[in-house]
């Protein structure tokens, strides 16, 4: 009995030792933390300016590659969704194959906020009554409204919606959007999301140079209870440029025939 | 409950692949992220490009004659910050690349995350996304 569980002990050790060794111990850390879904712990209080994000930030951890949540963390989905979802051919995930129909391989804007799943920096400009956020994926941008307005009513779907947000004291800027449209997927393990979609995010300057981020979709039309996503980080990057990044088809075409489709297996 | 090295085994092995998602905008399961290679070989073309540059490299087989590898790499602007730019490399330079393989068998492949990489004949060595 002793044996058994000391080599139980010594297993898990390993185990978890590998882990650490294999993904490398910050970044095992943060993943841990985000996958955990605990609030992010207190941290060194550090001179952040007040109400200001300004700067170029990047999402830490492997994304690009990540769902917007866990598989077993997605509420159930309506009918409606379903055969969305059936349609859904990713190449990322537990459904993901070669070849597939994700829309961003025909250079359908990525949307949001799948944007927000990227390896890629974006940036924040602020400016009299708004908030820019600027990503270099895509070369996207959109405003997001800080003057007081309400969201529309009836708004003209978007692929990156409408958006309006709050300081909620000095170091929190909450956002709310809507406007979607439903053709994009909310990551690259596909999901769908109708035009009833509405976005919450909290953007929360925990120190200097870092942001923690929050992310809940509600859509009831598409999901039976609202998808809280994992808390992610985002880290400050002074001195970085957010270069031109333009899904360009002739460019896309070309990498399909010659990288794409031959590493595609043959049906 | 004892402890089964296969068990063990199949555990690292999908922890290792959980740790290192190869990323590319078009999904990762064309690629043997499992089992990455080396390949030297004189480069035919760079192209720096969206979605993804890519290397062509002429490598020898067995039997010496040269088949074209296509091996795409990240985007021109990740390469950027990982000090490459568009003229690294060039038609001819020799080179040993690090890369996932296409599970299909067909000469294409993935060279970027933090595993990619370039080795010139000199010596120098650009990484495809040091982080």
């Amino acid at each position: 009995m002793r044996t058994g569980l000391l080599r139980l002990l010594i297993g898990t050790a390993a185990v978890l030792s590998a882990a650490l060794i294999f993904s490398g111990v910050t970044r095992a850390q943060s993943t841990a933390q985000n996958i955990s879904g605990k609030q992010f712990p207190a941290t060194k209080p550090a001179p952040a300016p007040k109400r200001d994000l300004s700067g170029v930030w990047q999402l830490e951890g492997d994304i690009g590659a990540a769902p917007i949540a866990p598989d077993a963390q997605i509420p159930p989905m309506t009918p409606w969704a379903k055969t969305r979802f059936d349609a859904e051919k990713p190449g990322y995930g537990a459904r993901g194959a070669a070849g597939g129909n994700d829309p961003i391989l025909q250079c359908d804007p990525i949307g949001f906020p799948r944007i927000m799943m990227m390896p890629t920096p974006q940036e924040f400009v602020q400016a009299p009554g708004r908030v820019l956020q600027f990503w270099e994926r895509e070369h996207e941008w959109r405003p997001i409204w800080i003057d007081g307005r309400p969201l529309p009513e009836d708004p003209d779907p978007a692929w990156f919606g409408y958006a309006i947000g709050h300081w909620e004291g000095d170091y929190t800027l909450v956002v709310e959007s809507t406007g979607f449209n439903e053709k994009t997927w909310l990551s690259p393990t596909g999901y769908p999301h109708s035009e009833q979609m509405r976005i919450l995010e909290r953007y929360t300057r925990i120190d200097h140079d870092t942001i923690a981020y929050d992310l809940t979709i509600m859509d009831p039309t598409a999901y039976t209870k609202p998808i809280v996503t994992p808390h992610r980080i985002m880290k400050l990057r002074p001195g970085t440029e957010i270069p031109e990044s333009t899904c360009v088809w002739s460019q896309e075409n070309e990498f399909t025939e010659r990288i794409r489709n031959p590493a595609t297996p043959k049906k | 409950m004892s402890f089964k090295p296969a068990r063990f085994a199949v555990l690292i092995a999908v922890l290792w692949a959980a740790c290192a998602p190869v990323w590319a905008h078009h999904g990762n399961s064309a690629y043997d992220e499992e089992h990455w290679i080396t390949l030297s070989g004189s480069v035919t073309e760079f192209v720096w490009s969206n979605p993804h540059c890519q290397i062509f490299l002429d490598v020898k087989d067995s039997k010496g004659a040269a088949v074209n590898w296509a091996i795409e790499s990240q985007s021109p602007g990740i390469l950027k910050r990982n000090n490459w730019t568009r003229t690294s490399v060039k038609p001819g330079d020799q080179i040993t690349i690090t890369l996932a393989p296409a599970k299909n068998g067909a000469p294409v492949g993935f060279s970027g995350n933090t595993t990619g990489k370039v080795v010139f004949a000199d010596g120098r060595t650009l990484k495809m996304d040091i982080r």
